[in-house]
C-alpha cells in the first residue's frame, strides 16, 4: 500500500507578465512553498520541475539552477514535460516517489515565460504541442483544434455560444477576486459577445491568455510530518491517462477519452463519487474545455454542462463551484505552472486563505489538467484530514 | 536484428512520416493505413493500430472523398499559414472509413460550410491536406 501523502505547502506568483526569468520566479515560489509548509529546503529529497517551453528562454535543464538557488545543489532534479499538464504530471511523479518511500519530501515547481514572444510565435509554439505534421501542418492551431470540439458539441448537443460565454463570465468573476490571477476584472456577457472570433465558434474571451507564471508544491509523507503547520491537502488519488494523440483518430470529438479514463481511475483510487466533491479546478484552456471536462468527469450528462453553467450551478456560490481561482481563462495559463497552480488554489481553499473567493464548503476537491487536446490528462482528488 | 515474428503482419515502419506528407504534396497520393483486425482506417503515421493494438496495419489508398465531421474558421493562424487566413480547418469523415485533418483555403466564413457537407481532397503542392467542396 502507498504511504499517505500530503501537499503541506503551496505558493504561486501573480500570473501575467513576469519581468524576471523563469528560473528566478521558480526559485522564489519554491522557497515560499517550502516556508509555508514549515520546512527547510534541505528537507527536500527530489525536485520535479516543469518548464515545457523553457527553450523559448534559451534555457534547458533548469532543475539544478533552481536547486542551487535554494541552497540544495546536491538534491536530484528532473524536468517533466506533458504539455499543458506538465506540472500535474510532475505532482504525480512526486506522489509516486513519496508514496513509494523513496523520499519523505519532494518539491514540485512549474514555470513558464512566454510573454517576450509575439502572438504569431507563441501560437506557433502551441501548435508544436499538437501532432505537427498531421494536425498543425494541415492548418490547425491550438484554438482551432478546440474550436472543432466546440463545433461538434454544439451540433450534437445544442450547446450555445452564450453557454460558452457563461463560462467566461463566471471565471472572470472568480479571477477578479484572486490576487494570483492574470485578469482581475469581471467581464459582461456583452463584452464576451462583442469580442473578436479567433477560431469559430471561439471568440477571444473563450480563450485563455498566454501568461507567464510559476507555482510550487511541497509534497510530503504524512507519517514524517506529524505536526503540520498548515491544513494538509491529503492526496486521495493521483491518476493520469493518455489517448490517441490526434483528435481526428479518436472515436469521439465531443469528449476527451484521457479525461474520462483518468477521472474514473481517480474516483476508484479515492473511493469517492462525484457527488462528494465540494469544488473543482478544471482545465478550461477554452470555455468549451470546461464544459467537456465536467461531462467527461461524470459531473453532468453529455450536453448538460452548458445549461447548468448558464443557470449558475458552477458559480462560486452555486451548488458545485468550478474554477473558483478563475481557471486558466482568467487566472491565466502559464503552461507548465497551471497544474501546480490548481493545487495552490485547493491548498488556499482548504486553509481558509482564499479571501473573498472562498467557497462555502472546502473539504473534498478535484483538480483536472489536460495536455494538448487531451492526449494526456491528470486527475487528482484531495480531501482534508 | 531479431527475426520478425511472421505472425505480426507487415511492418508499417516501411512508411515514413515524410512519405505521408510527400505523398499528398508531391506524389499526389493520400496515404493511409487500415488495420486488418479491426478495420480502423487512419491517415496518420504509426507502427501499430492505435485502436486495437495489433501490428497489422496495411497500406490503404484513400479516396479523399467524404463529409465534414467538424470545422472551424481559423482567423489567427500559425506561422505556416500566416498568408492564408481566414481559412477552414476541417475534420473529414472519409467514405471508406477513417477521419483526416485538412484545410480548405476557399472557405473563409462560417456560412460557407456545414457539418455533413461533402468535400473532396485536392492534390496540391501547398502545405498539408487540402479539401474543396464536392
Amino acid at each position: 500500500m502507498p504511504r499517505p501523502v500530503w501537499v503541506l505547502g503551496a505558493a504561486s506568483n501573480r500570473f501575467g507578465k513576469m519581468a524576471e526569468t523563469g528560473r528566478e520566479a521558480a526559485a522564489r515560489v519554491s522557497l515560499e512553498a517550502i516556508r509555508r509548509a514549515g520546512l527547510e529546503p534541505k528537507e527536500i529529497g527530489y525536485t520535479f520541475v516543469s518548464n515545457a517551453f523553457g527553450l523559448a528562454e534559451r534555457q534547458a535543464h533548469v532543475g539544478p539552477l533552481i536547486n542551487t538557488a535554494l541552497g540544495i545543489p546536491e538534491v536530484p532534479s528532473c524536468t517533466i514535460e506533458s504539455a499543458c499538464s506538465s506540472s500535474s504530471a510532475a505532482l504525480h511523479e512526486a506522489y509516486v516517489h513519496v508514496a513509494g518511500g523513496f523520499h519523505d519530501a519532494a518539491l514540485v515547481v512549474g514555470v513558464e515565460k512566454l510573454s517576450h514572444l509575439d502572438t504569431l510565435t507563441a501560437t506557433s509554439y502551441f501548435a508544436i504541442g499538437a501532432d505537427y505534421p498531421f494536425e498543425s501542418h494541415n492548418g490547425a492551431t491550438f484554438p482551432g483544434l478546440y474550436a472543432t470540439i466546440a463545433n461538434a458539441h454544439m451540433h450534437r448537443y445544442g450547446t450555445t455560444s452564450d453557454q460558452l460565454g457563461a463560462v467566461a463570465v463566471k471565471n472572470h468573476a472568480n479571477g477578479a477576486l484572486n490576487p494570483h490571477a492574470h485578469f482581475q476584472k469581471p467581464i459582461s456577457m456583452e463584452t464576451y459577445r462583442s469580442s473578436p472570433v479567433i477560431a469559430s465558434p471561439l471568440r477571444l474571451y473563450d480563450c485563455c491568455p498566454f501568461s507567464d507564471g510559476a507555482a510550487a508544491l511541497v509534497v510530503v509523507a504524512a507519517e514524517k510530518y506529524p505536526n503540520p503547520v498548515t491544513e494538509p491537502v491529503v492526496i486521495r488519488a493521483s491518476a493520469r491517462a493518455g489517448s490517441i494523440a490526434d483528435m481526428h483518430d479518436r472515436p469521439e470529438l465531443t469528449g476527451l477519452p484521457a479525461s474520462q479514463r483518468a477521472g474514473a481511475e481517480a474516483f476508484r483510487q479515492a473511493r469517492l463519487v462525484p457527488a462528494q466533491v465540494d469544488f473543482l479546478e478544471v482545465h478550461d484552456c477554452f470555455t468549451i474545455a470546461e464544459l467537456v471536462a465536467l461531462e467527461d468527469l461524470g459531473f453532468f450528462p453529455r450536453g448538460a454542462a452548458g445549461p447548468a453553467t448558464a443557470e449558475g450551478v458552477t458559480a462560486r456560490d452555486g451548488k458545485l463551484p468550478v474554477n473558483p481561482s478563475g481557471g486558466l481563462k482568467a487566472k491565466g495559463h502559464p503552461v507548465s505552472a497551471t497544474g501546480a497552480s490548481q493545487v495552490v488554489e485547493v491548498f488556499e481553499q482548504f486553509n481558509g486563505l482564499a479571501g473573498r473567493r472562498q467557497v462555502p464548503k472546502a473539504e473534498v476537491a478535484l483538480a483536472h489538467n489536460v495536455g494538448a487536446t487531451g492526449s494526456s490528462a491528470s486527475v487528482h482528488l484531495f480531501s482534508r484530514r | 536484428m531479431a527475426e520478425r515474428d511472421p505472425a505480426a503482419g507487415e511492418p508499417s515502419a516501411a512508411h515514413t512520416i515524410r512519405e505521408f506528407t510527400h505523398g499528398y504534396e508531391e506524389e499526389r497520393r493520400l496515404r493511409g493505413f487500415r488495420s486488418a483486425s479491426c478495420g480502423f482506417v487512419t491517415a496518420t503515421w504509426g507502427l501499430v493500430c492505435p485502436r486495437c493494438g495489433r501490428a497489422d496495419l496495411e497500406e490503404a489508398a484513400l479516396s479523399g472523398e467524404g463529409r465534414v465531421a467538424a470545422f472551424t474558421i481559423q482567423t489567427v493562424p500559425s506561422e505556416e499559414f500566416v498568408n492564408d487566413a481566414p481559412y477552414a480547418y476541417v475534420l473529414v469523415d472519409l467514405d471508406e472509413g477513417g477521419r483526416v485533418s485538412g484545410w480548405m483555403p476557399a472557405v473563409r466564413s462560417d456560412g460557407d460550410l456545414a457539418i455533413g457537407d461533402r468535400v473532396r481532397w485536392v492534390p496540391s503542392y501547398k502545405a498539408g491536406v487540402q479539401f474543396e467542396k464536392a
